[in-house]
């Protein structure tokens, strides 16, 4: 009986907790307390069953919040110091960037968040394993050029197109680190320059693959053609019956928000994850246990290659609906930090998006509405970045200046490779 | 036949010498930064910043010799971050170099908007480095050889010189070898009472320097502005002639200006009708393919400085 | 005889934890002082204070009778204090020249004048008695000559105080006669020495007088010629200290379980670390590998794990020839591995213990979750075609109860403190640590299993323990091969002795027909 309404209050938590992502997702603002209410419940359960447990994984979650915090408020406070410096107010432009962000212009927070959460992820889950997949970006290119091949020219019904477009880009995006981890394993050859010279490689040759696939047609240049509308990822107006949802949503957020949880199961309740960590943490000792760790290294890279390239293909089939040739693009770079925020944790990726998302599409606002440009959100990700990242600042700062002692006792290093 | 021999003209050798001068300096930084123990994959970030600020100070004095202290001094301050993230901050050395390349694109971006009111890129300057061109007497007439190495620009002469002087300050002097050390094996160094993190800031600031002429050949020498991304990937092509190079100046050298030869190369061939078939971008991709196999074949056999990338910690309780 | 340097009332306080509690040292001129005491009772706190990189709580150093305060080695350096490290701080790539001449290099303007420097350090060593090669590379010379090399830098800075962190854990018997002889010189040169060491034996027979450091507070001082190790031992322990471990004589079996044949392995560089090694193990008997450091121990060790590919040659186990088997492979035929290096090979240390109690058996039916027979088809259809690089084969679910039990079971067994399975491995004890490696091996019912430096790091106390674990083992039948540097070690434990030199046995005896001096003999080659 009492396990019987646990199962039915989880369920009913779990059915909250998916429509109010939706919701949200489609700038329905009903969305969020859904699903703060539905994480109540479940919370709720956790605790009676277990005090302690659930105590411990609440604090557990505030000592890894604690940094990121302490980071975005230090940068935020940067950030207003340079805009009264060039002649701004600070709240005001903050004000908007955010209300832009995270309210006016939440549809693209979400539609920027999509890929980043991908590229993120593939370079996050290569942290695990102690590898820096840096050129994650050309991994994105591959996708994207894959996705875009079969979009135009493979004739099938939909579901099968995208299952098929999905699988080939991935295989083919992955393949794309096969030389890498190959050299990485045989020679030593660090994975920052080789993975980096690819994605140099992948940048030159996406030119001519615009070319190849229909980018000669003069009033297009430099984008391919439209693949074809059975391609087309489900926008969300079509899955959520409700107005004011903004045409360019898909579901592909939803996909990225899935992988992420995929990507955490596999490192952490899996035995693949367990091995994946062991060598991060300690390459020779995992050796010493019988781990395979050449093998453990090559599937890493194939896999964070295969997240990369999940990235292009979800943005073609879903956002672009093409190829474009555009270096400036960069969801590949924006990645690292992305993940570098997180420190690799795959759901930590999601919220590190969302926020690299917003700042992105707040900027864009910012600069619309009123006379800064946009390029101040460069400088600020770049500051959350470094006193995130850099969190070994506070312990410098504490010891120089015996500040806060308490506060900061429990910040080691960081744990990236 | 006469078609490839036709390739073979002064004119690719200047070239290439062109392409492999920032790629040889930024290289040469990389090399005295590993040396001291510090991993930088940052040169890129670094070039950038200092391009910029090159320009900067060129265009407020119309002079181009401050132009290019600026923008050194740029560098150098700028290499200052990744070398208080490591050593200070004990941040993992990739990690920091990543960040600084990502820092160092936003930071140009916002104050080419601040200084410039302007997107992308910067004005052309008044007078570039490159107009600075010097011919030595005598060793200019040299027939071929002299066109190539003795009528060139400042900052081509400066990157001959510091082949020379940081190979000498590598192998010969008291604060090379204090250097090396550093980077490989820290704790001799700090219980002989010399300081292991001044070294490191050595090493990193040198690399800043380094980079601060290769960044400012970039945009006030063969070019003539600040544009957006447009060190373009040297500064990694510039590891892979770290690694190739085997950790010294001279096999940085060679790395760098076998990297500059396929690169000018491949321009020449891209006119070639005989080669028209292949999409131009095969070409444009040859130098980061040809790094690759450099490394491929390069790295088992060479020999990383053995602290290179650790982190230093000496436990000072108070 | 003056006073050189004195240590007066010195007390260390780290947060609550007192490392150093009133610690008074007198060293004269041209006198030897042996300092004693476990890990963790203080020494390297007292030698941290001394070289100006702690700040002592309350008392003050005095060098000639003078206070003085050191903010950093380099004052220590310059009131003449130098100091040998146990892990010598040598550049391996560099000539011993330059590792003698680093930080005093003649030199004119920066440029450093190698020939000068050169003669010097010539001169220097033929002075001393120290025979070295100035122009050889540091890799390339054995770890006694290293020393040598060490030593010579410290007199190459005029050094009025030597401390030498336990100088004769790497060397052979007769290495050390010379070590000694080479000190004793330094004393009548009128310099002061201070070693630090656990070898009771040496510490009676090199110092004139001995201090004894137990938690942190000095114990005892006594002139050296008053005392016997036995009170030395129970003076540094606490207690009274059995140095004979109860060795039952062994069952001969007759089972040749291990052997290797010819076996051979290649460096990187190209040179063979081991060369046509050959030797045989039965089961329940403690086959004991002796030598000097570097000369192909560790890669022995590899070989024998599979963690490296050897050149040629057969490993044998229970009449198979198991060359092809990969390192979890060996772990599944029961082959054990306690490592030297605990934290490098034998754990994860971010790892919470109860991981680290399954690491290598983590994809076995017994911690994993069953799968669905759908998804184990697919699984085995990728199998067929991705072989080893399928990357879902590892996707089994890890069940975490089971893990969990068994990690209560191990930790209460072998008493591994704290009593918790969530405790992170790194985090525990140096004691606590090897329990978990220990442990976790016996329980996996090993065959044959390889013991390397067992009691590295490990408290005197402590050392009783794992010993007679090993002798357990030994008489379940379990074929063992210990590798060790500590030839004392060697000698209570096995039942055969081989000395490993440059990559070969030169010498196998059992052991009651040998003795040290020869073993020491054949460590440095000395038999030819």
């Amino acid at each position: 009986m009492k396990n019987l309404t646990t199962f039915l209050i989880n369920l009913l938590s779990a059915i909250i907790i998916t429509l109010g992502v939706i919701l949200y997702l489609s700038s329905h603002f009903i969305g969020l307390p859904m699903l703060i209410v539905g994480i109540g419940f479940i919370y709720l359960i956790q605790y009676k069953n277990n005090k302690k447990k659930a105590i411990q994984s609440l604090k557990s979650l505030g000592k890894a919040l604690f940094i990121p915090f302490i980071g975005l408020v230090v940068s935020l406070i940067i950030v207003s110091i340079i805009l009264i410096s060039t002649g701004y107010n600070p709240l005001m432009t903050l004000k908007t960037l955010i209300y832009g962000g995270f309210i006016k212009s939440w549809h693209s927070t979400v539609l920027n968040a999509t890929p980043l959460i991908f590229t993120g992820l593939a370079i996050g889950f290569a942290f695990n394993a102690g590898l820096f997949n840096i050129g994650a970006q050309g991994q994105y290119y591959v996708g994207t050029a894959v996705a875009t091949a079969i979009g135009i020219y493979l004739p099938m019904p939909s579901i099968i197109l995208i299952v098929i477009a999905y699988v080939v880009s991935m295989l083919l995006s992955a393949s794309y680190n096969i030389i890498p981890a190959y050299l990485k394993i045989k020679t030593g050859a660090h994975e920052v320059i080789t993975t980096m010279m690819f994605a140099q490689i992948a940048s030159s040759l996406s030119g001519w693959w615009v070319n190849l696939m229909g980018g000669e047609d003069p009033v297009h240049k430099y984008k391919t053609d439209k693949i074809s509308t059975d391609a087309w990822l489900m926008k969300l107006k079509d899955l959520v019956p409700l107005d004011h949802i903004n045409y360019r949503l898909n579901v592909g957020i939803l996909v990225a928000i899935l992988t992420a949880f995929v990507c955490y199961f596999i490192l952490y309740k899996t035995t693949l994850g367990f091995k994946i960590r062991a060598v991060g943490h300690n390459k020779d000792g995992a050796k010493a246990q019988g781990i395979k760790v050449n093998k453990i290294i090559f599937v890493t890279l194939l896999i964070s290659g295969a997240l990369a390239g999940m990235s292009g293909v979800t943005q073609v089939l879903g956002l672009e609906h093409r190829m474009t040739y555009d270096l400036s693009s960069s969801y590949g770079w924006d990645g690292i930090s992305v993940a570098l925020l997180a420190s690799g944790n795959p759901i930590g990726i999601i919220f590190s998006a969302f926020l690299w998302g917003g700042i992105d599409s707040g900027g864009q606002y910012l600069e619309r509405v009123t006379d800064i440009h946009k390029s101040i959100v460069e400088i600020m990700k770049g500051l959350i970045l470094f006193f995130v990242v850099a969190r070994y600042i506070y312990l410098y700062i504490n010891t120089k200046f015996g500040i806060t002692k308490k506060l900061f006792k429990n910040i080691s290093h960081s744990h990236t490779p | 036949m006469n078609e490839i021999l036709s390739l073979f003209d002064t004119q690719l050798f200047t070239t290439t010498i062109d392409f492999s001068t920032p790629i040889v300096l930024a290289a040469i930084g990389g090399v005295l930064c590993e040396r001291g123990g510090i991993v930088n994959i940052g040169l890129e970030g670094f070039m950038n910043f200092s391009a910029f600020f090159a320009v900067v100070g060129t265009i407020a004095t119309g002079n181009p010799w401050i132009g290019l202290v600026s923008g050194v001094i740029a560098g150098m301050i700028f290499s200052l971050i990744h070398g208080f993230a490591t050593i200070h901050l004990h941040l993992d050395h990739v990690v920091s170099g990543a960040v600084i390349n990502i820092l160092s694109a936003g930071l140009t971006q916002y104050l080419l908007l601040i200084i410039y009111h302007t997107a992308g890129q910067t004005a052309s300057v008044p007078l570039s480095l490159h107009d600075m061109k010097y011919a030595i007497p005598i060793l200019s007439s040299i027939p071929y050889v002299g066109e190539i190495f003795f009528n060139q620009t400042p900052i081509v002469y400066i990157m001959m010189i510091s082949v020379v002087i940081f190979t000498i300050f590598l192998n010969r002097t008291k604060l090379g070898l204090h250097l090396k050390v550093s980077g490989e094996h820290p704790m001799a160094l700090e219980t002989l009472g010399i300081s292991v993190f001044k070294m490191r800031y050595l090493g990193v600031i040198l690399s800043g320097l380094l980079c601060g002429l290769a960044g400012s050949y970039l945009s006030i020498e063969t070019g003539s502005s600040y544009s957006e991304n447009m060190t373009s990937g040297r500064g990694f092509i510039a590891l892979a002639a770290v690694i190739a190079g085997r950790w010294s100046p001279i096999g940085a050298l060679v790395a760098s200006v076998v990297f500059g030869f396929i690169n000018a190369l491949q321009y020449k061939l891209q006119i070639i009708p005989a080669l028209k078939f292949f999409p131009t971008e095969i070409f444009s991709a040859l130098p980061y393919i040809l790094s690759i196999l450099a490394i491929a074949f390069a790295v088992k056999k060479s020999r990383p400085p053995k602290a290179s990338g650790e982190d230093f910690i000496v436990e000072r309780i108070d | 005889m003056t006073t050189f340097l004195k240590l007066e009332k010195i007390t260390k306080k780290f947060s609550k934890i007192v490392a150093n509690k009133d610690v008074t040292i007198e060293v004269k001129k041209g006198e030897i002082i042996g300092l004693l005491g476990e890990n963790g009772a203080g020494k390297s706190t007292l030698m941290n204070v001394l070289f100006g990189l702690y700040k002592p709580t309350s008392g003050r150093v005095l060098i000639n009778d003078k206070p003085v305060k050191f903010s950093s080695p380099k004052d220590a350096k310059s009131a003449g204090l130098s100091m040998i490290h146990q892990h010598f701080m040598l550049v391996d790539n560099m000539s011993v020249t330059e590792n003698i001449i680093l930080g005093q290099e003649p030199n004119k303007m920066g440029f450093i004048n190698y020939k000068e420097a050169r003669e010097k350090v010539i001169a220097l060593s033929h002075k001393y008695n120290l025979e070295i090669d100035p122009d050889a590379k540091i890799e390339d010379i054995a770890v006694g000559v290293q020393q040598r090399v060490e030593i010579l830098k410290a007199l190459f800075r005029d050094t009025k105080l030597l401390i030498m962190d336990e100088p004769t854990a790497v060397l052979t018997p007769q290495e050390v006669i010379h070590l000694f002889e080479v000190v004793r010189k330094l004393r009548a040169d009128g310099m002061s020495v201070i070693i630090i060491t656990h070898k009771l034996d040496e510490a009676s027979e090199i110092s004139d007088r001995i201090y004894i450091l137990r938690n942190g507070e000095l114990v005892d001082s006594c002139n050296a010629c008053d005392v016997d190790s036995q009170m030395l031992a129970t003076m540094m322990v606490g207690r009274d200290i059995i140095f004979k471990t109860d060795k039952k004589p062994r069952k001969e079996t007759g089972i040749k379980s291990f052997k290797l044949q010819d076996l051979s392995y290649k460096k990187m560089d190209g040179t063979y670390a081991i060369k046509n090694l050959n030797l045989e193990i039965e089961a329940g008997e403690i086959y004991g590998i002796a030598g000097v450091d570097g000369n192909g121990q560790k890669e022995l060790a590899e070989v024998v794990r599979g963690m490296v590919k050897e050149e040629s040659g057969e490993i044998i186990f229970n009449e198979k020839v198991i060359n092809k088997y990969t390192t979890l492979e060996r772990m599944q035929n029961h082959m054990g591995y306690i490592p030297a290096d605990r934290l490098k090979f034998g754990l994860i240390p971010a790892y919470d213990m109860a991981s680290n109690l399954i690491i290598g058996e983590q994809d076995e039916k017994k911690y994993t979750k069953k799968t669905n027979p759908v998804w184990r088809r697919i699984v085995d259809v990728l199998d067929n075609i991705l072989g080893e690089y399928n990357p879902v084969r590892g996707l089994s679910i890890i069940n975490k109860k089971a893990v969990i039990e068994n990690a209560k079971e191990v930790i209460k067994k072998y008493d591994i403190r704290p009593n918790d399975h969530t405790a992170i491995a790194g985090y525990l004890s140096g004691g606590n640590q090897q329990k978990v490696v220990v442990g976790r091996e016996i329980e996996r019912k090993p065959e044959f299993i390889l013991i390397v430096q067992p009691t590295w790091g490990v408290d005197v106390g402590a050392i009783e323990r794992i010993h007679e674990q090993i002798l357990a083992m030994r008489d379940c039948g379990v074929c063992i091969l210990l590798i060790s540097l500590e030839l004392e070690e060697i000698f209570t434990l096995s039942d055969k002795i081989a000395v490993l030199y440059e990559g070969k046995i030169v010498l196998e005896k059992p052991a009651h027909l040998t003795n040290k001096n020869e073993v020491g003999l054949y460590m440095t080659g000395g038999s030819n």
